[in-house]
């Protein structure tokens, strides 16, 4: 019996809420349209209108605004919560998806319109969003009579609606400030909810500085909205807040993230019932370093070996020999890897390298002058009847069209040592453009229908050389060998030389008649051992002559800032490129293809 | 004879007209659809020379250029090229897309782009001195060079450069009102679209919108066509394949001209 009542007040608390809904949110649930489905299209959109091509646009999540609510807005909770369009340095941020009216084209609609603004709207702040929104608005009215019509339907049907937007109409000749702040316009950008300026403020002197502050964490899919509260000074944070509301004890969780790996099981659990994670400043290392990785998942890969491994020879220098079986290799490889598509900001490059390419497979060889062929070469037959002495000549007026192919086998291999994990830039450390190029110029191989390998190796002595498996010659390039390059993680050292004699193994058991070792490294040989310096030079360098006689062709790829003066030993001058950034990979690739196929 | 419209851009008719006085090939290297051939054409008029045009391709051989042996019922018989007519009689040979020939191909032009000014025939043994109102030009697009294909050092060195880019939106606009008749206020909204697309090459598009096709949709509105058609066919389908760059340019459009109602 009791069941069947709470089933029934569920239902009926049901039929409230809708009626609530219905009755204060005014939105058109039918119509509604989500930013993920015209995320790609805005990108483009916002480039097309001028907008910085290097911002991002990301999903924001909502914020608290004190406004005028009328009783039904209060007794649902409702109109008080604003999903608000602003920008920062980075990125744009847009609500997640749109119901305010009663098409889908117009929902639409308010989405291209505030990518619009947004490319227009520069430097808004807290004093100025009226005066920058007014003069945006303006100019993109003027310019599109699309946007022109849009606006001024959306802003009558919106005033119609929110009372509150009354004062839209009075904005030519008296903007009074008050009245715009209670109550947020859908179709104007807003500043960041704490302005840079202002967080900056808020850092003490001794607090220490942390250079990762800058990561991102770029997996998350919504902008988890962390507002510094100011809770060592009394004064107030971004006005359009209410202080009260923000500080209950319901709403403020100081995660405790000292610790960076420890995950606050309690905070973590209350992260998911809360709106916004309010972080107190007290703690000094949460300052600059806002790193919501809450929603990350939690990294479930295992490294399970393959065998107990095996011994390859090392060579000595000093002593001018082999020092056989020396160094043990121990292959491996990573399980439970989540499959990935290729991220959003290798296409471009990806693209750029295919297209390339595509003139490299368009190649063909005209075989000119050939007694039988695929067609008549007409002016080779002119020019033999325009001889005198015909009988004289060869009878070769033949032209066959051929194909050019590479028979090709390539081995990537990787160094993953820790020394990777030093930035190139702040944003950028190297074992990031590792990753990248090991995507980059994976999608290309397989354009190619280039067989190929990915291995990755670090080093601990000679008595562990890990050699990890990423993909080997058969296995097909798909999400998983993508995930797999997406989990590699730097560690340990760099014994080049035993990889390098492993990778040739491999390589020599492939039938192709052209054979690339393709190292991709920070270009220093070293290890705890010995192997630091000129031991692990003369090594690396003895295992590369070694390549080449079975005749491979070893090429590295160097990421790093400046050109090392052992490299050009290791390698020779032609045998290395130095890549800075992942711009220059396309370039380096195909140059190391047409000097290797020529 | 009306002659050939070109609003010149900056010097570079001047440029040209001192380059032809001094016998100096000329190299002219743009986008497409920015005028390059037109440029030519109309300074053929201007100094009264006869233009000689030859497109390359990945096939074109000296041949093609310097002439060959062909039949007739007598026998064979030898026929002067677009370059050795031009040699031999003076003009102005213009030899468009030169990356797309092979780097050899274009290397019988060295011997007329010095101060030598001849043309050597091995196939029948003549050397032609250049008439003294021969000019060479070649042109080329920047955007299509690879590394397969590309202009020899040697080639390239031989020339006076001219570069040519999209013009200025106020240029661009007179261009498009002289070509097509439209009015200015449509176009102002062409010129403002293509400045909006040129945002997007090299990243969403492999190469921006020409002025040439500004003139076709600016032709077709002229003609009766509904403005947000004509952007439609000659503007956004010409520049991608790719569905959602589509989308957005279409989007574009119809913020500048009304989708009508029967679409």
């Amino acid at each position: 019996m009791l069941h069947y009542w709470l089933e029934f007040e569920e239902s009926m608390g049901k039929v409230w809420d809708r009626y609530l809904n219905k009755k204060v949110h005014k939105f058109h649930e039918d119509a509604r349209v989500d930013f993920e489905d015209l995320s790609k299209n805005l990108h483009i959109f916002h480039r097309l209108m001028g907008g910085e091509k290097a911002k991002e646009l990301r999903i924001t999540d909502k914020r608290y605004v004190e406004t005028t609510r009328t009783l039904l807005e209060k007794i649902s909770f409702l109109g008080k919560e604003f999903f608000l369009t602003w920008q920062d340095e980075e990125s744009l941020y847009l609500p997640a998806s749109f119901a305010y009216f009663a098409t889908k084209e117009q929902n639409e609609m308010l989405y291209y319109w505030l990518v619009a603004l947004g490319a227009q709207v520069k430097d808004v702040t807290n004093d100025n969003v009226v005066a920058k929104n007014l003069e945006a608005v303006a100019y993109l009215v003027k310019r599109y009579h699309g946007f022109e019509i849009f606006y001024k339907e959306a802003t009558l049907y919106l005033m119609q609606k929110y009372p509150q937007l009354e004062f839209l109409k009075s904005l030519e000749d008296s903007s009074n400030e008050e009245l715009i702040e209670n109550y947020p316009n859908p179709l104007w950008i807003y500043p960041p909810a704490i302005t840079p300026k202002a967080a900056n403020n808020t850092d003490d002197a001794q607090e220490p500085l942390r250079e990762e502050g800058k990561e991102k964490s770029e997996e998350l899919h919504m902008k988890k909205q962390a507002e510094q509260i100011d809770d060592k000074h009394e004064t107030d944070g971004f006005l359009a807040f209410l202080p009260e509301s923000l500080m209950s004890i319901f709403e403020q969780v100081n995660v405790d993230r000292c610790e960076d790996d420890s995950f606050d099981e309690d905070a973590l659990y209350h992260a998911e019932d809360l709106d916004e994670i309010t972080i107190g400043q007290k703690q000094a290392n949460l300052s600059s370093r806002i790193k919501m990785d809450l929603e990350l998942l939690p990294d479930n890969t295992i490294i399970y070996p393959l065998g107990k491994g095996h011994y390859v020879d090392e060579w000595d220098y000093q002593k001018n020999d082999y020092l056989v079986n020396y160094a043990r290799i121990l292959p491996q490889v990573t399980l439970n890897v989540v499959p990935i598509e290729l991220p959003q900001r290798l296409r471009k490059t990806v693209k750029k390298i295919q297209g390339e390419l595509d003139m490299l497979k368009l190649d063909r060889i005209k075989n000119d002058r050939l007694p039988y062929g695929d067609e008549l070469n007409m002016d080779s037959w002119i020019e033999y009847l325009s001889h005198q002495n015909k009988s004289m000549h060869h009878q070769n007026f033949y032209v066959t069209y051929e194909k050019k192919t590479r028979d090709m086998a390539t081995l990537l291999l990787a160094d993953i040592s820790l020394s990777t994990e030093g930035g190139i830039t702040q944003e950028m450390r190297i074992i990031d453009v590792i990753k990248d190029s090991l995507m980059v110029f994976s999608e290309a191989l397989e354009k190619l229908e280039d067989k190929f390998a990915i291995y990755t190796f670090s080093s601990l002595q000679n008595k562990k050389v890990y050699f990890n498996i990423i993909k080997n010659f058969k296995d097909k390039y798909d999400a998983l060998i993508r995930g797999r390059i997406d989990s590699i993680k730097p560690q340990y050292y760099t014994r080049m030389g035993a990889a390098i004699r492993e990778a040739t193994k491999i390589l020599d058991k492939q039938q192709s008649t052209n054979k690339l070792l393709l190292i991709i490294s920070d270009g220093k040989p070293n290890d705890e051992d010995r192997y630091d310096g000129r031991y692990g030079i003369e090594d690396t360098k003895k295992a590369l002559q070694e390549i080449k006689k079975k005749g491979i062709t070893p090429f590295c790829i160097t990421i790093d800032l400046d050109a090392k003066e052992y490299l050009s030993y290791l390698f020779g001058r032609n045998g290395y490129a130095i890549v800075r950034d992942g711009e220059k990979l396309p370039k380096v690739l195909t140059e190391v293809y047409i000097n290797l196929t020529k | 004879m009306s002659q050939t419209y070109y609003l010149p851009q900056s010097n570079e008719v001047e440029l040209f007209q001192a380059a032809a006085q001094m016998n100096l090939p000329v190299l002219i290297k743009g986008p497409t659809g920015c005028g390059k051939t037109r440029f030519i054409e109309s300074m053929g008029e201007k100094l009264g020379r006869d233009v000689y045009t030859v497109v390359c391709h990945d096939d074109l051989s000296a041949a093609d250029l310097v002439g060959r042996h062909l039949i007739s019922e007598e026998g064979t018989y030898w026929q002067d090229g677009p370059l050795t007519k031009a040699v031999r009689n003076g003009g102005i040979c213009y030899i468009d897309e030169i990356i797309e020939a092979r780097k050899d191909t274009t290397v019988v032009l060295h011997s007329l782009a010095d101060y030598r000014r001849v043309l050597p025939i091995d196939r029948t043994g003549e050397v032609i001195e250049a008439h003294p109102d021969f000019m060479l030009v070649v042109s080329y697009n920047p955007g299509y060079q690879n590394v397969l294909k590309g202009m020899k050092p040697s080639t390239k060195q031989r020339f006076i450069s001219l570069s040519f880019t999209y013009p200025k939106p106020d240029i661009e606009k007179e261009v498009i009102i002289q070509e097509s008749g439209v009015d200015e206020e449509i176009a102002q909204k062409l010129v403002d679209i293509a400045s909006e697309i040129r945002q997007l090459s090299d990243i969403d598009i492999q190469e921006a919108v020409s002025t040439r096709l500004l003139i076709y949709a600016a032709k077709l509105m002229v003609r009766g066509f509904d403005p947000y058609q004509a952007c439609m066919h000659s503007i956004v389908e010409s520049l991608s394949d790719e569905e959602d760059v589509l989308a957005v340019l279409e989007k574009l459009i119809t913020l500048h001209f009304a989708k009508s109602s029967h679409v």
